[in-house]
Protein backbone atom coordinates (compact mmCIF):
# COMPACT_ATOMS: atom_id res chain seq x y z
CA UNK A 1 0.00 0.00 0.00
CA UNK A 2 1.43 3.46 -0.96
CA UNK A 3 -0.21 6.07 1.46
CA UNK A 4 -0.98 5.50 4.97
CA UNK A 5 -3.32 3.16 6.24
CA UNK A 6 -5.49 5.99 8.06
CA UNK A 7 -5.50 9.22 7.48
CA UNK A 8 -7.39 12.06 9.28
CA UNK A 9 -6.98 15.52 7.49
CA UNK A 10 -8.54 19.01 9.61
CA UNK A 11 -11.06 16.56 11.34
CA UNK A 12 -13.43 18.24 13.43
CA UNK A 13 -16.18 16.90 14.88
CA UNK A 14 -18.69 18.61 17.80
CA UNK A 15 -21.65 17.05 19.86
CA UNK A 16 -23.87 19.52 20.50
CA UNK A 17 -21.70 22.59 21.63
CA UNK A 18 -19.05 20.78 22.94
CA UNK A 19 -16.34 20.81 20.40
CA UNK A 20 -14.94 16.92 20.69
CA UNK A 21 -12.51 17.09 17.98
CA UNK A 22 -11.07 20.38 16.85
CA UNK A 23 -8.77 20.22 13.52
CA UNK A 24 -7.02 17.21 14.01
CA UNK A 25 -4.79 15.77 11.75
CA UNK A 26 -3.19 12.54 11.67
CA UNK A 27 -1.31 9.27 9.41
CA UNK A 28 -0.98 5.96 10.58
CA UNK A 29 1.92 4.18 8.44
CA UNK A 30 0.37 0.72 7.18
CA UNK A 31 1.31 -2.10 9.58
CA UNK A 32 2.70 0.24 12.49
CA UNK A 33 1.48 0.62 15.61
CA UNK A 34 -0.02 3.82 17.31
CA UNK A 35 -1.58 4.84 20.61
CA UNK A 36 -3.57 7.52 21.28
CA UNK A 37 -2.98 8.91 24.90
CA UNK A 38 -4.84 11.85 26.54
CA UNK A 39 -7.40 12.50 29.57
CA UNK A 40 -10.72 12.69 29.00
CA UNK A 41 -12.68 14.67 26.74
CA UNK A 42 -9.71 14.94 24.42
CA UNK A 43 -11.61 13.11 21.52
CA UNK A 44 -9.74 10.04 21.81
CA UNK A 45 -12.36 7.90 21.25
CA UNK A 46 -13.96 10.18 18.48
CA UNK A 47 -11.23 10.00 16.82
CA UNK A 48 -11.24 6.18 16.91
CA UNK A 49 -15.47 6.17 16.07
CA UNK A 50 -14.44 8.14 13.14
CA UNK A 51 -11.83 5.95 11.73
CA UNK A 52 -14.03 2.74 12.19
CA UNK A 53 -16.96 5.08 10.09
CA UNK A 54 -18.90 5.05 13.37
CA UNK A 55 -19.36 9.12 12.96
CA UNK A 56 -18.89 11.21 10.66
CA UNK A 57 -16.59 14.39 10.66
CA UNK A 58 -18.44 17.63 10.71
CA UNK A 59 -15.32 19.06 8.53
CA UNK A 60 -12.05 17.38 7.22
CA UNK A 61 -12.12 14.02 5.63
CA UNK A 62 -11.26 10.38 7.02
CA UNK A 63 -9.43 8.20 4.79
CA UNK A 64 -9.52 4.55 5.53
CA UNK A 65 -7.32 2.12 3.49
CA UNK A 66 -7.35 4.75 0.88
CA UNK A 67 -11.04 4.90 0.66
CA UNK A 68 -14.06 5.94 3.45
CA UNK A 69 -14.03 4.37 6.22
CA UNK A 70 -17.71 2.81 5.55
CA UNK A 71 -16.04 0.93 2.05
CA UNK A 72 -13.27 -0.34 4.65
CA UNK A 73 -15.82 -1.50 6.83
CA UNK A 74 -18.29 -2.87 4.29
CA UNK A 75 -15.01 -4.82 2.97
CA UNK A 76 -14.96 -5.94 6.28
CA UNK A 77 -11.11 -4.65 6.42
CA UNK A 78 -11.63 -2.72 10.16
CA UNK A 79 -11.34 -4.73 13.21
CA UNK A 80 -12.87 -3.09 16.27
CA UNK A 81 -12.37 -3.55 19.89
CA UNK A 82 -14.57 -1.64 22.15
CA UNK A 83 -14.23 -0.70 26.32
CA UNK A 84 -16.06 -3.63 27.26
CA UNK A 85 -15.89 -7.35 25.73
CA UNK A 86 -19.37 -6.43 23.98
CA UNK A 87 -19.75 -10.06 23.83
CA UNK A 88 -23.42 -11.65 22.88
CA UNK A 89 -24.46 -13.81 25.76
CA UNK A 90 -26.24 -16.37 24.45
CA UNK A 91 -23.63 -17.35 22.04
CA UNK A 92 -20.39 -19.55 23.34
CA UNK A 93 -17.12 -18.40 22.90
CA UNK A 94 -16.13 -19.53 19.40
CA UNK A 95 -19.53 -18.51 18.03
CA UNK A 96 -19.15 -15.22 19.09
CA UNK A 97 -15.88 -14.79 17.14
CA UNK A 98 -17.49 -16.70 14.03
CA UNK A 99 -20.46 -14.39 13.80
CA UNK A 100 -18.86 -10.94 12.74
CA UNK A 101 -17.85 -13.43 9.72
CA UNK A 102 -21.20 -14.44 8.86
CA UNK A 103 -22.88 -11.08 8.93
CA UNK A 104 -22.33 -9.35 5.43
CA UNK A 105 -21.76 -12.09 3.13
CA UNK A 106 -21.17 -9.56 0.24
CA UNK A 107 -18.09 -8.29 1.77
CA UNK A 108 -15.44 -10.88 0.48
CA UNK A 109 -16.28 -9.32 -2.99
CA UNK A 110 -15.92 -5.99 -1.61
CA UNK A 111 -12.59 -6.72 -0.45
CA UNK A 112 -8.89 -6.15 -2.17
CA UNK A 113 -7.92 -8.93 -4.33
CA UNK A 114 -5.28 -11.10 -3.20
CA UNK A 115 -6.41 -11.24 0.77
CA UNK A 116 -5.74 -14.66 2.06
CA UNK A 117 -7.92 -17.39 3.57
CA UNK A 118 -9.39 -15.63 7.06
CA UNK A 119 -7.65 -17.34 9.93
CA UNK A 120 -8.86 -20.47 11.57
CA UNK A 121 -10.96 -19.03 14.78
CA UNK A 122 -10.80 -22.42 17.16
CA UNK A 123 -6.66 -21.90 16.01
CA UNK A 124 -6.57 -18.04 16.96
CA UNK A 125 -8.51 -18.67 20.11
CA UNK A 126 -6.34 -21.81 21.17
CA UNK A 127 -3.11 -19.35 20.44
CA UNK A 128 -4.70 -16.82 22.67
CA UNK A 129 -4.93 -19.52 25.11
CA UNK A 130 -9.05 -19.65 25.32
CA UNK A 131 -8.64 -23.63 23.66
CA UNK A 132 -10.69 -25.24 26.80
CA UNK A 133 -13.54 -22.44 26.52
CA UNK A 134 -14.43 -22.48 23.13
CA UNK A 135 -18.24 -24.02 24.11
CA UNK A 136 -18.52 -21.63 27.19
CA UNK A 137 -20.81 -18.65 27.27
CA UNK A 138 -19.12 -15.56 28.10
CA UNK A 139 -20.90 -14.97 31.59
CA UNK A 140 -18.62 -18.51 32.52
CA UNK A 141 -15.42 -16.34 31.69
CA UNK A 142 -13.23 -14.02 34.35
CA UNK A 143 -13.22 -10.23 32.60
CA UNK A 144 -9.70 -10.50 30.70
CA UNK A 145 -10.62 -14.00 29.20
CA UNK A 146 -14.13 -12.22 27.91
CA UNK A 147 -11.91 -9.41 26.74
CA UNK A 148 -9.18 -11.77 24.99
CA UNK A 149 -12.15 -13.22 23.44
CA UNK A 150 -13.16 -9.79 21.56
CA UNK A 151 -9.73 -9.28 20.62
CA UNK A 152 -9.75 -12.63 19.14
CA UNK A 153 -13.19 -12.12 17.26
CA UNK A 154 -11.66 -8.47 15.46
CA UNK A 155 -8.63 -10.26 14.61
CA UNK A 156 -10.57 -13.54 13.32
CA UNK A 157 -11.20 -10.75 10.61
CA UNK A 158 -7.69 -10.59 9.20
CA UNK A 159 -8.30 -7.28 9.41
CA UNK A 160 -5.92 -4.28 7.86
CA UNK A 161 -6.83 -2.01 10.24
CA UNK A 162 -7.61 -2.69 14.42
CA UNK A 163 -9.02 -0.43 16.34
CA UNK A 164 -9.34 -0.17 19.95
CA UNK A 165 -10.54 1.73 22.28
CA UNK A 166 -9.22 1.46 25.75
CA UNK A 167 -9.81 -2.25 25.79
CA UNK A 168 -7.46 -3.16 28.99
CA UNK A 169 -9.09 -0.39 30.97
CA UNK A 170 -11.51 -2.24 33.29
CA UNK A 171 -9.01 -4.67 33.95
CA UNK A 172 -6.80 -5.01 37.34
CA UNK A 173 -2.88 -4.37 36.38
CA UNK A 174 -1.72 -8.23 36.24
CA UNK A 175 -4.01 -9.27 33.78
CA UNK A 176 -3.31 -6.10 31.93
CA UNK A 177 0.40 -6.75 31.18
CA UNK A 178 -0.17 -10.40 30.32
CA UNK A 179 -3.43 -9.09 27.96
CA UNK A 180 -0.59 -7.13 26.22
CA UNK A 181 1.84 -9.52 26.09
CA UNK A 182 -1.05 -11.90 24.21
CA UNK A 183 -2.00 -8.47 22.03
CA UNK A 184 1.52 -8.10 20.98
CA UNK A 185 2.12 -11.95 19.89
CA UNK A 186 -1.18 -12.02 18.03
CA UNK A 187 -0.49 -8.55 16.43
CA UNK A 188 2.68 -9.70 15.24
CA UNK A 189 1.12 -12.44 13.07
CA UNK A 190 -0.84 -10.87 11.08
CA UNK A 191 0.86 -6.93 11.56
CA UNK A 192 -2.52 -4.89 11.27
CA UNK A 193 -2.29 -1.50 10.82
CA UNK A 194 -3.18 -0.66 14.72
CA UNK A 195 -4.75 2.47 16.43
CA UNK A 196 -4.98 1.86 19.90
CA UNK A 197 -6.48 4.40 22.52
CA UNK A 198 -5.33 3.76 25.84
CA UNK A 199 -5.53 6.14 29.62
CA UNK A 200 -1.78 4.05 30.77
CA UNK A 201 1.16 5.87 30.11
CA UNK A 202 2.91 2.19 30.42
CA UNK A 203 0.73 0.40 27.99
CA UNK A 204 0.84 2.84 25.24
CA UNK A 205 4.92 2.91 25.24
CA UNK A 206 4.69 -1.03 25.38
CA UNK A 207 2.80 -1.38 22.60
CA UNK A 208 3.02 1.18 20.18
CA UNK A 209 5.49 2.32 17.76
CA UNK A 210 4.43 5.60 18.22
CA UNK A 211 2.28 7.83 20.85
CA UNK A 212 0.38 10.22 20.04
CA UNK A 213 -0.32 12.95 23.04
CA UNK A 214 -3.62 14.40 22.91
CA UNK A 215 -5.39 18.09 24.87
CA UNK A 216 -8.75 18.44 25.63
CA UNK A 217 -10.93 21.44 24.36
CA UNK A 218 -11.03 21.30 22.23
CA UNK A 219 -9.46 17.99 21.01
CA UNK A 220 -5.99 18.10 19.48
CA UNK A 221 -3.30 16.03 19.06
CA UNK A 222 -0.49 18.15 20.47
CA UNK A 223 2.94 16.20 20.24
CA UNK A 224 4.16 12.92 19.21
CA UNK A 225 6.77 10.32 20.37
CA UNK A 226 8.34 7.37 18.64
CA UNK A 227 9.27 4.67 20.61
CA UNK A 228 12.04 2.82 19.19
CA UNK A 229 12.46 -0.19 20.58
CA UNK A 230 12.87 -3.46 19.81
CA UNK A 231 10.51 -6.19 19.86
CA UNK A 232 9.09 -8.55 21.59
CA UNK A 233 8.86 -6.55 24.03
CA UNK A 234 9.02 -8.42 27.03
CA UNK A 235 9.10 -7.86 31.38
CA UNK A 236 12.68 -7.51 30.81
CA UNK A 237 12.02 -4.61 28.63
CA UNK A 238 9.42 -2.95 31.14
CA UNK A 239 12.03 -2.54 33.39
CA UNK A 240 14.92 -1.21 31.87
CA UNK A 241 16.21 2.28 31.88
CA UNK A 242 14.74 3.23 28.28
CA UNK A 243 11.66 2.24 28.43
CA UNK A 244 11.21 4.66 31.41
CA UNK A 245 12.70 7.34 29.63
CA UNK A 246 10.23 7.48 26.95
CA UNK A 247 7.70 6.82 29.75
CA UNK A 248 9.03 9.88 31.56
CA UNK A 249 8.82 12.13 28.00
CA UNK A 250 5.08 10.62 27.20
CA UNK A 251 3.99 11.68 30.69
CA UNK A 252 5.62 15.23 30.44
CA UNK A 253 4.15 15.77 27.42
CA UNK A 254 0.58 14.52 28.52
CA UNK A 255 1.63 17.29 31.61
CA UNK A 256 2.17 20.07 29.30
CA UNK A 257 -1.31 19.09 27.75
CA UNK A 258 -2.92 19.07 30.55
CA UNK A 259 -1.49 22.75 31.83
CA UNK A 260 -1.55 24.27 28.49
CA UNK A 261 -4.38 27.23 28.01
CA UNK A 262 -7.27 26.46 26.06
CA UNK A 263 -6.97 27.09 22.29
CA UNK A 264 -10.03 27.98 20.69
CA UNK B 1 -37.62 -3.45 32.77
CA UNK B 2 -35.79 -6.56 33.36
CA UNK B 3 -37.38 -9.52 33.72
CA UNK B 4 -38.02 -10.57 37.69
CA UNK B 5 -35.76 -12.50 39.52
CA UNK B 6 -37.85 -15.71 39.88
CA UNK B 7 -37.71 -17.04 43.58
CA UNK B 8 -39.01 -20.37 43.84
CA UNK B 9 -37.29 -21.24 40.81
CA UNK B 10 -34.03 -22.76 42.36
CA UNK B 11 -34.03 -26.03 42.97
CA UNK B 12 -33.11 -27.43 46.07
CA UNK B 13 -28.99 -28.76 45.79
CA UNK B 14 -28.75 -32.67 45.18
CA UNK B 15 -30.68 -34.66 42.72
CA UNK B 16 -33.27 -36.09 45.28
CA UNK B 17 -36.63 -35.57 43.79
CA UNK B 18 -38.58 -32.44 45.63
CA UNK B 19 -40.85 -34.67 47.67
CA UNK B 20 -38.18 -35.78 50.12
CA UNK B 21 -38.11 -31.83 51.34
CA UNK B 22 -41.13 -31.50 53.09
CA UNK B 23 -40.42 -27.95 54.13
CA UNK B 24 -41.31 -27.14 50.49
CA UNK B 25 -44.93 -28.48 50.54
CA UNK B 26 -45.73 -29.00 53.39
CA UNK B 27 -46.98 -25.01 54.27
CA UNK B 28 -48.40 -25.10 51.26
CA UNK B 29 -50.78 -28.36 51.90
CA UNK B 30 -51.59 -26.83 55.49
CA UNK B 31 -53.17 -23.69 54.13
CA UNK B 32 -54.84 -25.12 51.88
CA UNK B 33 -56.30 -27.44 54.81
CA UNK B 34 -56.97 -24.47 56.67
CA UNK B 35 -58.73 -22.51 53.85
CA UNK B 36 -60.80 -25.67 53.32
CA UNK B 37 -62.04 -26.14 56.91
CA UNK B 38 -62.68 -21.94 56.78
CA UNK B 39 -64.47 -22.75 53.74
CA UNK B 40 -66.89 -25.27 55.08
CA UNK B 41 -67.13 -23.63 58.01
CA UNK B 42 -68.45 -20.24 56.39
CA UNK B 43 -70.41 -22.27 53.56
CA UNK B 44 -72.87 -24.19 56.63
CA UNK B 45 -73.65 -20.61 58.34
CA UNK B 46 -74.41 -19.18 55.27
CA UNK B 47 -75.22 -21.10 52.41
CA UNK B 48 -75.38 -18.18 49.76
CA UNK B 49 -72.27 -17.19 50.47
CA UNK B 50 -70.18 -19.98 49.52
CA UNK B 51 -71.29 -23.95 48.29
CA UNK B 52 -69.85 -26.34 49.73
CA UNK B 53 -66.68 -28.32 48.49
CA UNK B 54 -68.42 -31.73 48.11
CA UNK B 55 -71.27 -30.08 45.74
CA UNK B 56 -68.54 -28.08 44.03
CA UNK B 57 -66.34 -31.51 43.07
CA UNK B 58 -69.94 -33.21 42.46
CA UNK B 59 -70.21 -31.25 40.27
CA UNK B 60 -67.36 -31.57 38.46
CA UNK B 61 -67.02 -35.13 38.73
CA UNK B 62 -70.90 -35.88 37.56
CA UNK B 63 -70.11 -33.64 34.54
CA UNK B 64 -66.64 -33.96 33.43
CA UNK B 65 -67.33 -33.56 29.87
CA UNK B 66 -69.51 -30.34 30.00
CA UNK B 67 -66.72 -28.56 32.03
CA UNK B 68 -63.78 -30.35 29.83
CA UNK B 69 -65.36 -28.83 26.53
CA UNK B 70 -66.38 -25.05 27.52
CA UNK B 71 -62.99 -24.90 28.96
CA UNK B 72 -61.73 -26.22 25.39
CA UNK B 73 -63.68 -23.24 23.69
CA UNK B 74 -62.44 -20.95 26.52
CA UNK B 75 -58.68 -21.73 25.60
CA UNK B 76 -59.44 -21.71 22.34
CA UNK B 77 -60.17 -18.29 22.13
CA UNK B 78 -57.35 -17.62 24.62
CA UNK B 79 -54.49 -19.27 22.43
CA UNK B 80 -55.49 -17.54 19.37
CA UNK B 81 -56.39 -14.44 20.28
CA UNK B 82 -52.73 -14.28 22.38
CA UNK B 83 -51.15 -16.06 19.11
CA UNK B 84 -52.95 -12.87 17.22
CA UNK B 85 -52.36 -10.19 19.37
CA UNK B 86 -48.74 -11.24 20.15
CA UNK B 87 -47.94 -11.53 16.46
CA UNK B 88 -49.12 -7.91 16.01
CA UNK B 89 -47.87 -6.89 18.77
CA UNK B 90 -44.08 -8.30 18.11
CA UNK B 91 -44.72 -7.11 14.80
CA UNK B 92 -45.22 -3.61 15.89
CA UNK B 93 -42.64 -3.72 18.63
CA UNK B 94 -40.01 -4.65 15.49
CA UNK B 95 -41.30 -2.04 13.51
CA UNK B 96 -41.39 0.89 16.18
CA UNK B 97 -37.51 0.10 16.89
CA UNK B 98 -36.35 0.33 13.85
CA UNK B 99 -38.56 3.38 12.43
CA UNK B 100 -38.71 6.27 14.68
CA UNK B 101 -41.55 7.83 12.79
CA UNK B 102 -43.60 4.46 13.63
CA UNK B 103 -42.99 4.60 17.39
CA UNK B 104 -44.42 8.15 17.66
CA UNK B 105 -47.34 6.93 15.72
CA UNK B 106 -48.26 3.74 17.34
CA UNK B 107 -47.20 4.40 20.96
CA UNK B 108 -49.78 6.81 21.98
CA UNK B 109 -52.55 4.75 20.00
CA UNK B 110 -51.30 1.35 22.43
CA UNK B 111 -51.33 3.15 25.62
CA UNK B 112 -55.07 4.90 24.74
CA UNK B 113 -56.11 1.50 23.77
CA UNK B 114 -54.04 0.05 27.47
CA UNK B 115 -56.02 2.12 29.12
CA UNK B 116 -59.53 1.81 27.99
CA UNK B 117 -61.57 -0.96 30.14
CA UNK B 118 -61.97 -3.65 28.15
CA UNK B 119 -64.64 -4.75 30.32
CA UNK B 120 -66.17 -1.81 28.48
CA UNK B 121 -65.42 -2.48 24.94
CA UNK B 122 -66.99 -6.52 24.88
CA UNK B 123 -69.92 -5.31 24.18
CA UNK B 124 -69.55 -3.16 21.78
CA UNK B 125 -67.99 -5.87 20.01
CA UNK B 126 -70.61 -8.21 20.79
CA UNK B 127 -73.24 -5.63 18.91
CA UNK B 128 -70.13 -5.42 16.24
CA UNK B 129 -69.39 -9.26 15.77
CA UNK B 130 -72.14 -11.29 17.03
CA UNK B 131 -72.14 -13.81 19.92
CA UNK B 132 -69.50 -16.09 17.84
CA UNK B 133 -65.97 -16.94 18.71
CA UNK B 134 -64.74 -13.25 16.80
CA UNK B 135 -65.42 -10.92 19.34
CA UNK B 136 -64.16 -13.28 22.18
CA UNK B 137 -61.03 -13.30 19.99
CA UNK B 138 -60.61 -9.60 19.71
CA UNK B 139 -60.77 -8.98 23.57
CA UNK B 140 -58.24 -11.54 24.03
CA UNK B 141 -55.65 -10.50 21.43
CA UNK B 142 -56.36 -6.81 22.54
CA UNK B 143 -55.46 -7.62 26.46
CA UNK B 144 -52.21 -9.46 25.76
CA UNK B 145 -51.30 -6.90 23.19
CA UNK B 146 -49.98 -4.09 25.30
CA UNK B 147 -47.53 -5.72 27.83
CA UNK B 148 -46.47 -7.40 24.68
CA UNK B 149 -45.82 -4.68 22.70
CA UNK B 150 -44.22 -2.88 25.14
CA UNK B 151 -41.42 -5.32 26.64
CA UNK B 152 -40.64 -6.53 23.24
CA UNK B 153 -39.67 -3.26 21.89
CA UNK B 154 -37.91 -2.50 25.45
CA UNK B 155 -36.29 -5.67 24.50
CA UNK B 156 -34.95 -5.07 21.21
CA UNK B 157 -33.39 -1.55 22.25
CA UNK B 158 -31.16 -3.61 24.73
CA UNK B 159 -28.61 -3.96 23.03
CA UNK B 160 -25.92 -2.50 23.89
CA UNK B 161 -24.73 0.21 21.80
CA UNK B 162 -20.94 -1.06 21.94
CA UNK B 163 -22.07 -4.44 20.82
CA UNK B 164 -24.04 -2.85 17.82
CA UNK B 165 -20.72 -0.58 17.24
CA UNK B 166 -18.73 -3.71 16.71
CA UNK B 167 -21.44 -5.19 14.40
CA UNK B 168 -21.35 -2.40 12.30
CA UNK B 169 -18.16 -1.87 11.42
CA UNK B 170 -18.48 -5.44 9.45
CA UNK B 171 -21.26 -3.71 8.24
CA UNK B 172 -23.72 -6.25 9.36
CA UNK B 173 -27.39 -5.50 7.62
CA UNK B 174 -30.08 -3.54 9.41
CA UNK B 175 -31.69 -7.30 9.41
CA UNK B 176 -28.81 -9.37 10.54
CA UNK B 177 -28.19 -6.70 13.22
CA UNK B 178 -32.25 -7.61 14.30
CA UNK B 179 -31.94 -11.58 13.72
CA UNK B 180 -28.62 -11.80 15.37
CA UNK B 181 -28.49 -9.25 18.21
CA UNK B 182 -32.18 -7.66 19.11
CA UNK B 183 -34.53 -10.40 18.53
CA UNK B 184 -32.59 -13.04 20.95
CA UNK B 185 -31.84 -10.35 23.72
CA UNK B 186 -35.36 -9.48 23.52
CA UNK B 187 -36.66 -13.10 24.57
CA UNK B 188 -36.14 -12.54 28.37
CA UNK B 189 -38.58 -9.46 27.53
CA UNK B 190 -40.84 -11.11 25.98
CA UNK B 191 -41.17 -14.11 28.54
CA UNK B 192 -41.79 -11.70 30.94
CA UNK B 193 -44.65 -10.27 28.77
CA UNK B 194 -46.01 -13.64 28.60
CA UNK B 195 -46.06 -14.49 32.48
CA UNK B 196 -48.07 -11.68 32.24
CA UNK B 197 -50.06 -12.02 29.03
CA UNK B 198 -50.91 -15.83 29.21
CA UNK B 199 -53.03 -15.11 32.20
CA UNK B 200 -54.78 -11.98 31.14
CA UNK B 201 -55.87 -13.58 27.87
CA UNK B 202 -57.92 -16.24 29.65
CA UNK B 203 -59.32 -13.13 31.76
CA UNK B 204 -60.09 -11.73 28.24
CA UNK B 205 -61.78 -14.55 26.73
CA UNK B 206 -63.68 -15.18 30.27
CA UNK B 207 -65.17 -11.08 30.36
CA UNK B 208 -65.87 -11.78 26.31
CA UNK B 209 -68.06 -14.42 27.23
CA UNK B 210 -69.59 -13.12 30.13
CA UNK B 211 -70.82 -10.07 27.86
CA UNK B 212 -72.30 -12.86 25.49
CA UNK B 213 -73.82 -15.12 27.56
CA UNK B 214 -75.77 -17.86 25.76
CA UNK B 215 -73.70 -17.74 22.62
CA UNK B 216 -70.98 -20.47 21.99
CA UNK B 217 -70.58 -21.50 25.54
CA UNK B 218 -67.21 -21.15 27.37
CA UNK B 219 -66.52 -21.64 30.67
CA UNK B 220 -67.41 -17.28 31.09
CA UNK B 221 -70.97 -18.60 29.81
CA UNK B 222 -71.30 -21.48 31.95
CA UNK B 223 -70.35 -18.87 35.47
CA UNK B 224 -73.04 -16.30 34.22
CA UNK B 225 -75.79 -18.78 33.29
CA UNK B 226 -74.62 -20.36 36.21
CA UNK B 227 -74.77 -17.49 39.01
CA UNK B 228 -78.41 -15.80 37.10
CA UNK B 229 -79.86 -19.36 37.90
CA UNK B 230 -78.32 -19.60 41.18
CA UNK B 231 -76.65 -22.60 40.68
CA UNK B 232 -73.16 -21.52 42.98
CA UNK B 233 -71.49 -24.93 42.93
CA UNK B 234 -71.14 -24.79 39.29
CA UNK B 235 -70.17 -21.20 39.45
CA UNK B 236 -67.31 -22.46 41.88
CA UNK B 237 -66.80 -25.82 39.82
CA UNK B 238 -66.18 -23.54 36.35
CA UNK B 239 -63.47 -20.77 38.23
CA UNK B 240 -61.99 -23.86 39.82
CA UNK B 241 -61.29 -25.34 36.50
CA UNK B 242 -60.00 -21.60 34.91
CA UNK B 243 -57.57 -21.39 37.83
CA UNK B 244 -56.34 -24.77 36.99
CA UNK B 245 -56.09 -24.11 33.17
CA UNK B 246 -54.20 -20.65 34.19
CA UNK B 247 -51.25 -22.50 36.27
CA UNK B 248 -51.40 -24.91 33.56
CA UNK B 249 -50.75 -22.11 31.04
CA UNK B 250 -47.98 -20.36 33.04
CA UNK B 251 -46.10 -23.71 33.22
CA UNK B 252 -46.11 -24.04 29.80
CA UNK B 253 -44.48 -20.94 29.83
CA UNK B 254 -41.89 -21.07 32.21
CA UNK B 255 -40.92 -24.62 30.83
CA UNK B 256 -40.20 -22.75 27.13
CA UNK B 257 -38.47 -20.18 28.77
CA UNK B 258 -36.42 -22.13 31.13
CA UNK B 259 -35.58 -23.83 27.39
CA UNK B 260 -34.97 -21.23 25.31
CA UNK B 261 -33.16 -18.84 27.87
CA UNK B 262 -30.80 -21.28 29.41
CA UNK B 263 -27.96 -18.29 28.56
CA UNK B 264 -29.96 -15.77 30.78
CA UNK B 265 -30.38 -18.11 33.67
CA UNK B 266 -26.69 -18.96 33.61
CA UNK B 267 -25.82 -15.25 34.20
CA UNK B 268 -27.75 -15.41 37.03
CA UNK B 269 -25.82 -17.80 38.55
Amino acid sequence: MAGPAIELTGVRKAYGGTVALGGADLAVAPGSFVSLIGPSGCGKSTLLRLAAGLEAPDAGSVLVLGGTPQAAAAAKRIGFVPQSPSLLPWLSVLRNVTLPRKVNRGAARRGAAGRGEPPDPAGLLRRAGLGDVLDRLPAQLSGGMQQRVAIVRALALAPDVLLMDEPFSALDEMTRESLQDQLLGLWALQRATALFVTHSVAEAVRLSDRVLVMAAHPGRIVAHVDIDLPRPRDAEMLASGPFHDYEDRVRGLLRDAWSAPDAA
Amino acid sequence: MPPDPRPGRRRPAGPRPRFLYPGLWLPFLVLLAVLGGAWTWAARTWPYLLPPLPKVWSSLAGHPGYYASNAGTTLGEAALGLAIGGGVAFALAVLTSEVAVARRAVMPVAVVLNVTPLVAIAPALVVAFGFGAVPKVVITALICFFPILINTATGLRSVPAAIVAVYRTVRASRLEILWHLRVPSALPFIFASLRIATPLTVIGAVVAEMAAAGGSGGLGTVIATASSGNQLPVVYAAMAVLAVMGVLLLLIVTLVERRALRWHESTRE
